[in-house]
Parts: C-alpha cells; sequence; structure tokens
C-alpha cells in the first residue's frame, strides 16, 4: 500500500467519474474499472462520505446502484444537502489519501474526528 | 538494517543471484473453497503467474493464515484496487518465479468455516495434508507443494512439513516460535499479559468480521479494510455468514491464561501449551526430513531463542538465519544504528531468496547438514557455523561487586549485598521486543536515565574487542521480603560517552527457581526449569536463594573501551505481569565470598587470543 500512496489520487480521479446535475439535485458516479459482482452496498456510500468527507450527520440521500452500468447515483430532497454533499466529492479522493497517509505516519487526530461507523 | 557491506557469510547472497523472472506479466487472482474430510470448507485465495501457457505444470507455495488471507477493501479503494491481495506478501515475486501461490484461511477464521479451540490444533495441521491432496489434483499442479510464512504462517509452515506427504518438498518457516510457553506467553515465567490480551482480542474480532476492532489499534487498516475477502463464488456470502456463525464458538488463549500460569497447566480443551509447540512435534518433522529454512532476529520477542533451538534439536537438513530487523523484517531492530531506517534486504529480494531455496529443492539438490547464519550486532558482519554454540564459545564469569561493579574477579570479602526496593512503574515500554509481536517497531532508547531507578553493576572499560554469542546465564544470591516476585534484567553496552545501548534481556518469576538435573523436554544451554505447579515454591522471605537463569541470546561485540552493565528490575509495567499482586519487595543481592551473584557470559575466543 505504501508504495501506492503516492498514484492514488490519481488512480482514483482516473477511475471515477464523478457528475454532479443541481437542476435535479443528483450526484453519479460512474466507475470505469469493470467490477466484478456488486460495485456497492448503499451502507457504504455513507460510510465513504462519513470517514472521507468529513460527514458528520446523518442526511437523507436517495441511493441508487445500478451494477450493470456501475454507476451510483444519489438523490437529494434539499439544496442544502445537495450542496453540502457536492462539495464533498469535490475533494473526497484527495482527503481519504491524506487521510491514510496521516494514518500510515502514525498521525491519528484526523481519525479521531470521524464520526462512530457503523460497519 | 544489516549493513548493505556485510557481503561475507551473508545468507541472502549465499541464497543464490535472483534469476530473470519467468513470468514478466504479472498475475492473476482467482478465490475457492476446498473442502477437507471432515466437511469443513477453507477459504483459498490463489494467484498464478499471467500468461501461463495451457498445458504448465507449476509447483505451489502454500500459506496457511488466521489473520486472513485477503482482505475486502472499502469503496472506492476497492473499486481501484480489488485486483490486488493485499494480505500475500509479494505475489508478484513468487508468481513471476514460475509458481502458483495459495494462500489459505485456517479453519474457524476469516472465511473458512468451523470453529477452533487451540491455535495449531491437530486438525489445523491436517487440514495441510487435504489442501495438498487438492493442489496436486489441480491440472497445473506439477506434483509439488512448499510452504513459507512468518509468524503465524511461519509455524503454520514448519508444522505442515508434519504432514508427511510425499508432494510437500521442502518449508521455511520465519519468526515463528519453538516452545510457545517460554517464546512468547510466558517468559522466564513471568506472562505477557499485553501481547496475549492484544493477540486474543485481535483475532476474536477477525474471525467474528469485526473491522471495527481495527480503529483502535490499526487505524490505518481500518480506513481502507472492510473485512475479510469472501470466495469469489460467495456472492451472496451465505459462506462467509455461515462461517462467521461457526467461529462464534472460538476460543482465545487470553480467556485461560489470565488464570492458568504454569507449563503443565490445561488452559483448553485439556491442552497446555506443549500441546500447540513446535518441539512437541519434531519427532514427525524430523520424519519427514524435509529442509528447513527458518528465519528470525535477535529482538523478536523470544523468537530468536526459539531459532535456536530448533537449530539444536531438529535433524532435518537446515538453514538458520538471525538478523537484526523487527518483527517479520519490516523495520530495522539494531540498537546501536537507530537511525537506520530500511532492512536488507528489501522484503521482495528476501522472498526471491526463499524462492531460491525452493527451487534447490524441488528442482535441484537440495541441502545438505545444518548451517546457522547469525549477525553480529556492532560489528556488522554476518558469521555463519555448523554447530551451536560456535566454535570458540566459553563462559567467562563476571561477579557483583562492591561500589556496583562486575568484575573478573570473584569477591574477597565476606559480606556485602545490596537492596533494591521493586519500583512497579518501571517499564521498557510499548516498543520492546515482547510488542514487537504486533508488527511495531523495536525501540530501547538511551536507557541511562532509565537506568537511574534500577539495580546496576557496571564493568571497567573492555581491553580489547570482545564478542558475545549465545546466551548469558545469570546466577543471584537473593532475599526478598516477599513470597513471590520477579526479575527483569537489562543487559547492557556503555560507551566512552555514558551511552547505555540496550543488547539483551532475560525475565525470571523467582517461584520457578528450581533447577532440575533430570533432561530437559529439549536441548537447551541455559538452567532448565519447568515451570511446572509441581516445581514451584514460594520464597522464604528473609532466606538467601539462589536464583539462576538465561537471558535471551545475542550476538555482539563490546567494542574496547566500552563496558558491559546489568540492570536489574522487579517490573517491567507495560508488558508482564506484575509479580506478587500486591505489595512492593525489597530484593538484596548477596555480593560476597559466599555468596557470589554472577553473570556467566558466552564470550567467543578466537585464536591467540588473550583474556579481556
Amino acid at each position: 500500500m505504501e508504495e501506492l500512496l503516492p498514484s492514488l489520487k490519481g488512480m482514483l480521479k482516473e477511475a471515477i467519474d464523478i457528475d454532479p446535475d443541481a437542476s435535479i439535485m443528483t450526484i453519479k458516479l460512474t466507475i470505469k474499472q469493470e467490477i466484478e459482482g456488486i460495485i456497492a452496498e448503499p451502507e457504504e456510500i455513507v460510510i465513504m462520505l462519513k470517514m472521507y468527507g468529513g460527514l458528520k450527520e446523518d442526511m437523507p440521500m436517495e441511493i441508487n446502484i445500478d451494477n450493470e452500468t456501475q454507476t451510483i447515483t444519489l438523490r437529494f430532497e434539499k439544496e442544502e444537502h445537495f450542496n453540502k454533499v457536492e462539495k464533498i466529492f469535490e475533494s473526497i479522493w484527495e482527503n481519504a489519501v491524506d487521510l491514510l497517509y496521516q494514518a500510515m505516519e502514525s498521525d491519528f487526530s484526523r481519525i479521531k474526528t470521524i464520526p462512530d461507523i457503523d460497519d | 538494517m544489516t549493513d548493505p557491506n556485510a557481503i561475507e557469510n551473508n545468507p541472502f547472497i549465499e541464497l543464490g543471484e535472483i534469476p530473470e523472472k519467468k513470468y514478466k506479466e504479472g498475475y492473476i487472482i482467482d478465490s475457492t473453497y476446498i473442502t477437507v474430510r471432515d466437511g469443513v470448507k477453507i477459504a483459498a485465495t490463489i494467484c498464478f503467474p499471467k500468461g501461463l501457457p495451457p498445458d504448465a505444470k507449476i509447483p505451489t507455495v502454500l500459506t496457511q493464515t488466521r489473520y486472513w488471507r485477503a482482505m475486502e477493501l472499502r469503496i472506492p479503494f476497492r473499486w481501484i484496487l480489488d485486483s490486488m491481495v493485499p494480505n500475500a506478501p509479494n505475489p508478484e515475486v513468487v508468481t513471476s518465479r514460475g509458481y502458483a501461490l495459495i494462500y489459505t484461511d485456517v479453519r474457524g477464521t476469516g472465511a473458512s468455516t468451523g470453529s477452533r479451540i487451540t491455535p495449531f490444533s491437530e486438525d489445523e495441521i491436517k487440514d495441510g495434508y487435504d489442501i495438498v491432496e487438492w493442489i496436486i489434483s489441480q491440472p497445473w499442479s506439477d506434483g509439488n507443494v512448499v510452504s513459507k510464512g512468518i509468524s503465524y504462517t511461519g509455524t503454520t509452515a514448519e508444522l505442515f512439513a508434519r504432514n508427511l506427504h510425499p508432494a510437500i518438498k521442502a518449508v521455511i518457516p520465519g519468526h515463528g516460535f519453538w516452545d510457545p510457553y517460554t517464546d512468547v506467553a510466558f517468559p522466564g515465567g513471568c506472562f505477557d499479559h499485553a501481547f496475549i490480551q492484544l493477540w486474543s482480542f485481535l483475532g476474536k474480532n477477525l474471525d467474528l468480521n469485526n473491522p471495527k476492532v481495527f480503529r483502535q489499534i490499526m487505524p490505518d487498516a481500518w480506513l481502507v479494510v472492510k473485512g475479510v475477502k469472501p470466495v469469489r463464488t460467495d456472492k451472496d456470502l451465505k459462506m462467509l455468514n455461515k462461517a462467521v456463525k461457526e467461529h462464534h464458538s472460538n476460543q482465545y488463549v487470553y480467556e485461560h491464561t489470565i488464570e492458568e500460569n504454569f507449563r503443565d497447566d490445561q488452559i483448553q480443551n485439556g491442552s497446555s501449551f506443549d500441546d500447540f509447540s513446535v518441539f512437541n512435534r519434531k519427532f514427525e518433522i524430523e520424519k519427514s526430513n524435509l529442509p528447513i529454512l527458518a528465519w528470525c532476529s535477535w529482538l523478536d520477542s523470544g523468537y530468536g531463542d526459539a531459532i535456536i533451538h530448533r537449530f539444536m534439536n531438529i535433524s532435518n537438513p537446515h538453514i538458520a538465519i538471525l538478523g537484526d530487523w523487527t518483527h517479520g523484517a519490516s523495520l530495522p531492530a539494531n540498537q546501536f544504528f537507530p537511525d537506520r531506517i530500511s532492512v536488507t534486504p528489501t522484503p521482495r529480494d528476501k522472498v526471491n531468496a526463499w524462492i531460491n531455496f525452493f527451487d534447490k529443492c524441488i528442482y535441484g539438490e537440495g541441502i545438505q547438514g545444518k548451517m546457522i547464519y547469525y549477525y553480529t550486532l556492532v560489528e556488522e558482519k554476518w558469521k555463519k557455523s555448523n554447530i551451536w554454540p560456535p566454535r570458540g564459545h566459553k563462559y567467562q564469569k563476571w561477579y557483583f561487586s562492591e561500589n556496583y561493579s562486575l568484575k573478573i574477579e570473584k569477591p574477597k570479602n565476606v559480606s556485602g549485598d545490596d537492596s533494591y526496593r521493586v519500583n512497579f512503574r518501571a517499564t521498557t515500554g510499548r516498543n520492546n521486543r515482547w510488542w514487537a509481536l504486533l508488527g511495531l517497531p523495536i525501540t530501547y532508547e538511551n536507557r541511562a536515565k532509565i537506568d537511574e531507578k534500577l539495580m546496576c553493576y557496571t564493568s571497567d572499560p573492555f581491553h580489547q574487542d570482545t564478542e558475545i554469542t549465545g546466551q548469558i546465564v545469570m546466577c543471584l544470591y537473593l532475599t526478598s521480603t516477599h513470597e513471590d516476585g520477579a526479575i527483569f534484567a537489562y543487559f547492557e553496552d556503555v560507551d566512552e560517552e555514558g551511552n547505555v545501548t540496550y543488547i539483551t534481556d532475560g525475565e525470571f518469576r523467582l517461584i520457578h527457581r528450581k533447577i532440575l538435573s533430570e533432561d530437559p523436554i529439549y536441548k537447551i544451554l541455559i538452567p532448565y526449569h519447568s515451570y511446572k505447579k509441581e516445581d514451584s515454591a514460594p520464597l522464604t522471605p528473609g532466606e538467601i536463594t539462589e536464583i539462576k537463569f538465561g537471558l535471551h541470546a545475542t550476538s555482539v561485540l563490546i567494542k574496547k573501551g566500552h563496558r558491559i552493565k546489568i540492570a536489574i528490575a522487579g517490573a517491567d509495567k507495560d508488558t508482564f505481569l506484575r509479580y506478587p499482586p500486591e505489595g512492593r519487595p525489597t530484593i538484596t543481592i548477596s555480593r560476597n565470598n559466599i555468596h557470589s551473584s554472577y553473570l556467566d557470559i558466552p564470550i567467543i575466543k578466537k585464536q591467540n587470543e588473550g583474556e579481556n
């Protein structure tokens, strides 16, 4: 993992398209690399937003996962929720890798700020 | 780090040059369940060289773990790294050399079904036989199977030999125990409470596929790991869920050791530590006559002693390697060069060296006889010997003397002793040789300040460079104010500036002091204590008692002008249980002509070398 760290951000950006649409308050993720089986469970999306995106609260959103097209669609009722998650996705991959890098350097200060995760 | 300039006798060089890769396109992964004789399903992840011709036949490296053979990653990492097998060491090296790599979860762990009452059970070992049968029935198998591993997987590799299956050609146990009672759980009869508790806690949560445990103890792993990787065909996770359900009846060592302290105590299902030891299975391992390459390091818990005991006690063709790195060799562990940051050779080159060994055993002339390679600290040189202890090994007594000195001459005065009130706050911290089993760095800072709180004896400066290789024996004539207690002794080097560098240590619970005259359960070079309940006895407060025990093996050069020092404590609070549980003993060590406490130090005498 250590040797992959420098290239992880680029690999994530390359592998996943993030497509927000404010007009219908949806964010669509497309996984470009072929994944065998299911690409994710809905609760994993929430965990990802909390662990790597800094999302603190439970936020109402509809999560649709299409394993055929390898797309995940997040649909929001409120504009403020959409805006918040859209903002998170602007830097979520950088944050994830930075968090991991810090942890591997034994700096756990940011991990302590992650809320309880129901694995 | 082993000094990269240490070329002579370097085992990694003697194992041969790394040949060109047979397969250069990477590897492919599959996973499956292997059903063993009683219906238990063993989860297996298999890596093959990419580009393997359809009719090719290749040998297999098998590794059997209890720490998840492969991990299911969290998203988004799973989306980009899913083709990796993060828990297998260097699969690309193994497969590029023309081997299949099979990594299994032992029964009762990971995605395998079944349950486990003890580690390294007979059932777990026999599964190895059934797995070999499965492997050699595969169209890609050439009928040869070898096994290697580090720590738990090192021991499963060694015990794999016990299956006496003709397809098994060689094993490489890395950083494994020989005697789990003294090498890890109860060194010197003192309970390594910290490790056993954490290890059992970690094992239980791994078996229950509970990644939450990582948040506290391995936060970097928690960030990326979701759980154990299911077998590919287990799309609805039915098998994984069944497996985890069955793991609920597992038992863990700590649940028993907290009450049971003696070697012959039954800790699980009527078993004692000896029942899952390697030494108790040595006859079957010898019967296999399989070539063994065992490797470890001086400062990895008591596993350096394990390498030596294996070397002295097993007759198999045998290479043993003792270096200066941490558990598993991920980091250097040489207190004389604390600034070194990397291990030589690299993990990748080590795996290549192991494959060279396997190649020799499968395709070549194999290995003959026995050879131990050991690294001498400070001198920074590899040595090799076909016997242990090495030639020139001779014990030299150093007596505890007045003014806290260590002298070659026996004290002449008829009285003389020193007292120490045990400080139960004394600690070597959480980066010592025992915590190293959790994969942590090994760091003993300059001990000058720490030693101020301990009872210490120091020699005069040495007149010439002197090699110490082997196990120091400590003999104390002591009285205590209490019936129970322990001695923690740190053997150190003091340089001209007064910097104190840890070399090795030994610990001993005083109720185990009886030295048995009968043959020990395996060959040793130090006083034999049984650690059995029937041989234990409380101290009589105020009565002088002989306490004689061995420190952990080392190899070090004491340079001309440096001094040796022994620092004595009565506790190591962050690692070992407290003896006695209550009260604060005062220990008095006699250092006079009648009761002469001493260290017996194994010096390597070279030809024409005079006394120090």
